[in-house]
């Protein structure tokens, strides 16, 4: 856990700038577009010219949610840090995190709001006023509601934690409407809906990889993409380095090598949809090795008995030796841990993986102890941290409500779904019986293009907001999101516009949702938290509290204690093992190799990319820039006759991709990597039209437990189509030729 | 004549460059660093650097003064990918500065090898004598989409056409530091004041930054680190830099 | 000496004069073309890439020197011989030298005009050359004398300095005949030429003390020249640069270029010029033995140059070496062997030696190869150093190209104008070869 003291914490406050000011300059938004002619003879009070000022605020380029500092000369934002009093990033970034400028600055920010001028999806738009806008919406969800029709509206967001999600939530409450979602790639819903199964409650618990000395990961690229990069990525190195004398040991099973299988002692490419079953395969080894102990010994026995190494190495492809070794290594750890997630929990089996890792960290006894699995359902604020499922099942059933007829009005706030989605679910054909879109969004893309009006809403830059982030870090944090600069153009925060569409609605709306901004609301909010917890809360020392939080960007109670760390009920979890192995979309002799879609540290699940430095940063793992491209076992590629840059027609049982091949030596020969994040038709001119998703081509499968889109349980098979394309990208010769790059002596032969 | 004599002789002396205060040194270890390029796109941000576009990209006219290489090990499926952020050296013995005929790179006393964009012309000797491969040329003037360029760093130069760049070890930001220590009663700048954008950013906190003439400064406790080397020593061009080689549990 | 009998002292006035006094359309046509090529090949996309960058070439990070580089050091090659051959067989007292030394030692200054036009075609910011003069700044600051760049500008401009003495001397008295041939502007302008010349034993004395002198010094200059310009390479740790034996490599590949380039122009006079009395078969004949003698050396260097690569047994040298053979731009670097090393073994024959034809076509193969020889040098090394991951190719852009190919007419331009202003044979040494048996002039 991150040893941040409340000392710590006020004493940024006292070098930080001035928070409130965001207030000021949120105030001045209301002018818009004023152009001075002898700009700043006497400049705002708030700035001194040539002086930088910080403000701390949340990144929101993931969910981890990342504390960041923001630095501000004249009045514009110039570079983005960490901060370094928030528990989560502790003054770290990962390159995304960095690139929220490009998002602030982009050239192809909506700068008013928009309706459609043309067919929909045409993409040509005019522009309106705001008054216009609220108005057309408003007095169309306000009818339907009179109407008793409000469960006729929609809201599809992307993942939205904090007052922001009350806000959205209450609203379509007072509305009459039950339906709002929240739909997020990323999300790891098949974790939660496992540990569900294991433990009885659906959090997402801490994983503490900073105390651990031996990490055994199924899939879950933790140091690149998976729930809280940055935070994971701290924990690593101190892992490997922080405690003097001890170097902890990470292990990654995964078909292709992740950014996290690139730093791991060991990388095994199990076959894929079987890594639960190699975990039911290393439990087997630990019980019967007499390394478990617990008075539920027998049962275990009983439950793992069908998973012997000898046939769990079978259908993994791991060998017998290697299942025991990491069994012995893993039940003889000071603190092993076990995590799954990535491609693992993406089968057609993914809750039953889940729960075979989850079992895992059960028998070796790594659950709520340092450097184990931790428990911390106690949050900063209840409300705030309450749990929206952010899956797949959620849009399914829009996307039958809407193909039925039964949704009149779609509002989507920062989410793309149209991107997101496997083409055979159909979303887009969907979207076409819904009478009216409305997109609050700050960019242009696939699913704002197939809007009738677009709300432009401010960057997370630019907005109020806050956070409570989840897993939690062990002690209740919560941080604030403020404006750092003014909004550049016509825009307002989605809270904003949710506040002025509940007063264009009228009846008990304003009088429930009183605050006139989104600043107002989330102050009342922290007064509420404040006065709940110092109960003689005078106004005057709530002042004080909020100015603190404010420039601090986050407020924890540090000492506190991290709540209940509720103990698993492991007669459910052994109830539950199954034999987790996943069923593919396509046959093995039509479709000869296994899609690995993953998503990518640059650009996530697209999202990043539209901005310009994340576009020309060379992935990790390939370097390429600029495209996309399959990734093929260097044997099956010789196999085939393909080389690098030759064009792929890469066809599933319901879609086909054409991208370049890639030859990449740490896939395994019956799998094609792509990575997720490219192939925009409409998400502004950086992200342009390059590369495929390979989204599209999954089939829709869903995990038979939870629901949950099985991304990773699609089969391909793939042809060269005779084209070539120049893979664009910065390695030369990647290897050593036994030169002292790597270490101090010739060991590279 | 006889003084231009003395002076001359006097930098050549060995040790002329200990008497001075500071020798910015870093150290990354390898054995943290997990090739994720938030240092990338953190020494991007800070230091000005341009979008150069697909088109240029593709004909290798990138810029980035900090690049992570990666080198593979081995055949699958045990094979191993090593990282390397990469980026100038700050060489003691640097190739790059006497290539350069009017001395736009050239030796500071803080141990670093500047570069001075307004004396450059552009004969890139320097780039062909670096053997770390870590300068990159303005074969363009690039611009910046509006509004992208309000993202600017006011405290950095943005570069022509024509002349080369490299990393400078984040100078603004030493400069700002000795700035402060000078008006803060004429101090040296203590251990961590100076915190270069891409070490700033790390979240392995892989890389280390500090003054290795103070023997207490946390760069310097690094560089004894038994798994430290230098890139290329057998060059005999005396990097600033220390890496730290990966270590097996 | 002379194949179609020797002509007598008038004779030679009025050949020689006649090509310079009399223009024919012909010439016009051929100085237009070759204007119109320098500017359309040359100065136009030069002009281009100085408003967008040296972007517009085709050089990247692999390669951030490319061919207006090894141009460069191609033209400095070709300027070798002339000078340098004059004065060394001006100092051995070789009677054949007499008819072609004005037009090699014209060629020295042509071609290292033109590799200092490709200095700044290389330089990014063309317009602050200046600065590596050796001339201190407003703040006090000198060039870097310790960058071998610095040793280039030094060397190159004092062997241009140099090299124009020496040919200008060298006119002198034949300034003074144009003098005395022309009348009105001409004459008057040659009489500023020609200093007054008037043919006196003490002034005859005199040039030809200080001829001699300029042509002692001369010669370390141009040996002085290519290695420098060798040490903008070697000087670098850079594998298949880093090479002790560059300097004589240079040097000797220089004088063989530049010798192959007398024979191209040699040609060219006779052909153009009808100087078929002046120019004969025993020039032809001694500049083929001496291309033989040239080539056979380059030969040798060359494989020294792979064997110590070999035998050194490091990555580095040993990557490079086989990127050079084997690698992506070998046809060239065989091509280059081809050209340089057996096709001058054709000149064995005394036959071959002897047909101008088969000369001309040689003498431009060797010239194509040494092209390709100053381009492999920079292109194969580069993009092969310390670190694979940085490992690339270059490929020159059609600017590069066309820029190569205007520099030719660039050098061809000059040469026209030279022709018409100097007469580009030696007369008065010509008529010190002529035996005195007639006396009707
Ligand atoms: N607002 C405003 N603008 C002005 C003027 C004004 O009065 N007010 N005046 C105008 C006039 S007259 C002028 S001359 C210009 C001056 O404009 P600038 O030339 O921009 O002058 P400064 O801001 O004084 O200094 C520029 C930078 O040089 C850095 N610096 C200091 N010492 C060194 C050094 O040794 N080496 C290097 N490389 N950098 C160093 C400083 O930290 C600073 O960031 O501004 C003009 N513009
Ligand atoms: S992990 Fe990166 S993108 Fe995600 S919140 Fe943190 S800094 Fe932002
Ligand atoms: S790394 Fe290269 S650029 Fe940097 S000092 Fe050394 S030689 Fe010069
Ligand atoms: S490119 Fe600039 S810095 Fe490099 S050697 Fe040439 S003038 Fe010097
Ligand atoms: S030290 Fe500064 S300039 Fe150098 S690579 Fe890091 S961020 Fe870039
Ligand atoms: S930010 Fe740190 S961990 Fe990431 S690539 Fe750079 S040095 Fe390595």
């Amino acid at each position: 856990m991150s040893k941040i003291s409340r000392r710590d914490l006020l004493q940024y406050i006292g070098a930080g700038g001035v928070g409130a000011v965001g207030g000021v300059l949120y105030g001045e938004s209301v002018q818009r577009n004023v152009e001075l002619l002898i700009p700043q003879v006497v400049p705002p009070d708030d700035y001194s010219p040539g002086v930088a000022s910080w403000y701390n605020t949340v990144c929101n380029q993931c969910s981890a949610g990342c504390g960041i500092s923001v630095r501000i000369r004249e009045g514009k934002a110039k570079k983005i840090e960490g901060n370094p009093v928030h528990p989560v990033s502790q003054g770290r970034t990962c390159a995304r995190g960095q690139a929220g400028l490009n998002a602030l600055y982009n050239p192809d920010r909506i700068r008013t709001p928009l309706q459609n001028a043309g067919q929909r999806g045409s993409g040509s738009f005019e522009e309106i006023s705001w008054g216009d806008a609220l108005a057309t919406v408003g007095s169309r969800l306000g009818r339907l509601k009179i109407e008793n029709n409000a469960s006729r509206v929609r809201l599809l967001t992307g993942r939205v934690r904090g007052r922001l999600d009350e806000l959205f939530a209450q609203f379509m409450g007072l509305l009459g409407s039950d339906h709002y979602q929240q739909y997020d790639f990323t999300y790891p819903s098949a974790l939660m809906a496992a540990n569900k199964t294991s433990y009885g409650t659906d959090v997402l618990p801490y994983y503490d990889i900073k105390n651990a000395t031996f990490v055994l990961s199924f899939g879950a690229d933790y140091l690149g993409t998976w729930i809280s990069p940055v935070h994971h990525s701290l924990a690593y190195g101190h892992l490997r380095h922080g405690q003097e004398g001890r170097r902890g040991k990470t292990v990654q099973i995964e078909p292709r090598m992740s950014l996290t299988g690139a730093s791991a002692d060991e990388w095994i490419p199990a076959r894929p949809g079987t890594e639960g079953l190699l975990a039911l395969g290393i439990a087997h080894a630990l019980v019967s090795d007499g390394r478990y102990q617990g008075s539920d010994r027998d049962e275990w026995s009983t439950a793992l008995a069908a998973f012997s190494p000898a046939r769990v190495s079978a259908e993994t492809e791991v060998s017998d030796d290697k299942i025991s070794q990491l069994a012995r290594e893993f039940g003889a750890s000071a603190a092993s841990l076990a995590i799954a997630g990535g491609a693992a929990a993406a089968g057609t089996n993914a809750v039953a993986s889940v729960v075979a890792v989850n079992a895992l960290n059960h028998i070796a006894g790594n659950l709520g102890k340092p450097g184990g699995v931790i428990f911390n359902s106690e949050q900063a604020f209840s409300s705030a941290a309450a749990s929206r499922p952010a899956g797949h099942q959620g849009v399914l059933d829009l996307t039958e409500a809407m193909e039925a007829g039964d949704v009149e009005v779609l509002l989507v706030h920062d989410a793309n779904p149209v991107y997101a989605l496997p083409e055979n679910v159909r979303f887009q054909q969907a979207l076409q019986n819904v009478p009216l879109i409305v997109a609050l969004s700050s960019f242009p893309d696939e699913t704002t293009e197939m809007a009738d009006l677009i709300l432009p809403t401010n960057t997370y830059l630019e907005s109020w907001g806050d956070d409570v982030p989840d897993p939690g870090v062990g002690f209740p944090v919560a941080s604030i999101s403020q404006p750092v600069v003014a909004p550049l153009y016509d825009t307002l925060s989605a809270g904003d516009i949710v506040l002025s569409l509940a007063r264009q609605i009228g009846g008990e709306l304003p009088i429930r949702m009183r605050w006139g901004t989104m600043e107002e609301f989330i102050r009342d909010r922290w007064r509420e938290e404040y006065n709940k917890r110092e109960s003689a809360g005078e106004a005057q020392e709530f002042e004080a509290f909020w100015q603190a939080s404010l420039e601090a960007g986050v407020w924890g109670q540090p000492g506190a204690d991290s709540g209940g760390n509720s103990v698993p009920s492991t007669s459910s979890t052994i109830a539950s093992i199954a034999n987790p192995v996943s069923m593919f979309a396509g046959g093995e002799s039509d479709y000869p190799l296994v899609l690995h879609p993953y998503l990518t540290a640059t650009f996530l699940d697209g999202r990043g990319a539209n901005l310009p430095w994340l576009q020309e940063l060379p992935d990790p793992m390939t370097s390429v820039v600029y495209g996309s491209w399959a990734e093929l076992n260097p044997a099956t590629a010789a196999e085939m006759g393909i080389k690098d840059g030759d064009v792929l027609e890469i066809s599933s049982p319901t879609g086909t991709v054409r991208v370049p091949a890639l030859t990449f030596p740490a896939i395994r020969p019956d799998v094609v990597a792509m990575p997720i994040g490219q192939g925009h038709k409409g998400y502004g001119r950086y992200a342009g039209d390059r590369g495929a998703n390979p989204i599209h081509v999954v089939a829709n499968q869903i995990d038979t437990q939870s629901g949950e889109l099985a991304w990773a349980a699609t089969r391909v098979k793939i042809k060269r189509t005779g084209e070539k394309l120049q893979i664009i990208k910065t390695d030369g010769v990647t290897r050593t030729l036994g030169r002292q790059i790597l270490a101090p002596k010739n060991d590279h032969g | 004549m006889s003084t231009f004599v003395e002076k001359l002789r006097s930098y050549r002396k060995p040790g002329y460059y200990d008497e001075f205060d500071y020798h910015w040194t870093m150290t990354i270890d390898l054995d943290r660093c997990t090739g994720c390029e938030a240092c990338v796109v953190a020494c991007q941000a800070e230091n000005n650097l341009p979008i150069v576009g697909e088109e240029r990209f593709a004909q290798s006219r990138e810029i980035k003064w900090i690049r992570i290489e990666r080198y593979w090990e081995g055949e699958y499926p045990n094979v191993k990918m090593g990282f390397i952020p990469m980026l100038c050296q700050q060489c003691d013995d640097a190739p790059c500065e006497t290539a350069c005929p009017v001395y736009a790179t050239y030796h500071n006393q803080d141990g670093l090898n500047t570069q001075i964009y307004n004396r450059c012309i552009g004969t890139r000797t320097c780039a062909v004598y670096c053997p770390y491969e870590v300068r990159y040329f303005n074969w363009f003037t690039y611009t910046w989409d509006e509004p992208l360029e309000q993202q600017l760093n006011p405290d950095v130069s943005v570069r022509e056409k024509g002349v080369m760049e490299k990393c400078t070890f984040c100078i603004q930001r030493i400069r700002i530091a000795k700035d402060n220590a000078k008006d803060d009663d004429e101090r040296r700048v203590r251990d961590g004041e100076v915190v270069p954008a891409c070490v700033q950013s790390c979240p392995t906190e892989a890389m280390v930054f500090g003054n290795s003439k103070d023997p207490g400064s946390k760069v310097s406790k690094m560089m004894k680190n038994p798994r430290g080397y230098k890139v290329l020593e057998e060059l005999n061009t005396s990097p600033s830099i220390v890496y730290l080689t990966k270590a097996h549990s | 000496m002379f194949d179609h009998g020797q002509p007598s002292y008038a004779e030679v006035n009025k050949d020689v004069l006649a090509t310079m006094l009399e223009t024919g359309p012909k010439y016009w046509i051929l100085l237009g073309t070759t204007m119109g090529v320098a500017g359309i090949c040359f100065f136009m996309p030069w002009f281009y890439q100085l408003i967008v960058g040296v972007g517009a070439a085709g050089m990247n990070r692999n390669a951030v020197w490319g061919t207006y580089l090894s141009n460069f050091i191609f033209w400095i090659g070709l300027s070798h011989s002339g000078t340098l051959l004059s004065a060394v067989l001006h100092i051995t007292n070789s009677p054949w030298r007499k008819a072609i030394y004005r037009s090699a030692e014209a060629m020295t200054l042509f071609s290292l005009m033109t590799a200092a036009l490709f200095v700044m075609v290389h330089v990014g910011r063309v317009w602050f050359v200046h600065w590596s003069f050796p001339i201190p700044n407003q703040m006090g600051l000198w060039p870097n004398f310790r960058s071998p760049l610095m040793f280039d500008v030094m060397a190159i401009t004092t062997y241009l300095t140099a090299s124009s003495i020496f040919i200008y001397m060298g006119s002198v008295p034949d300034f003074a005949a144009v003098r005395d041939a022309s009348t009105g502007l001409r004459r008057r302008l040659y009489t500023i030429f020609s200093f007054g010349w008037r043919g006196t034993a003490r002034e005859w004395h005199t040039l030809g003390w200080a001829y001699t002198f300029f042509a002692v010094f001369v010669v370390p200059l141009a040996v002085s020249v290519h290695s420098i310009v060798s040490w903008d390479f070697a000087l670098s740790i850079v594998p298949g640069l880093h090479h002790t034996i560059f300097a004589p490599y240079f040097v000797c590949g220089a004088i063989y270029s530049g010798t192959a380039g007398i024979v191209t122009v040699m040609y060219c006079l006779r052909k153009f010029l009808h100087f078929e009395k002046y120019i004969g078969q025993v020039h032809l004949d001694s500049l083929g033995k001496l291309l033989i003698a040239l080539s056979l050396i380059w030969s040798y260097i060359n494989i020294l140059e792979l064997f110590s690569s070999w035998y050194g047994g490091t990555s580095f040298e040993l990557e490079a070496l086989k990127f050079r053979l084997i690698g992506f731009y070998a046809p060239l670097y065989w091509e280059m062997i081809l050209f340089c090393a057996f096709v001058p073994l054709l000149m064995l024959s005394k036959k071959i030696r002897w047909s101008w034809n088969k000369m001309l076509v040689i003498s431009i193969l060797i010239n194509i190869g040494m092209l390709t020889e100053r381009f492999i040098i920079v292109a194969t090394s580069q993009p092969r150093k310390f670190l694979p991951d940085a490992f690339g190719f270059y490929f020159p852009s059609w600017i590069e190209i066309s820029i190569t190919i205007g520099s030719f007419a660039i050098f061809a331009t000059l040469f026209l104008i030279f022709i018409k202003w100097v007469p580009s044979i030696s007369i008065y040494e010509v008529k010190e070869t002529l035996k005195p048996l007639r006396r009707d002039a």
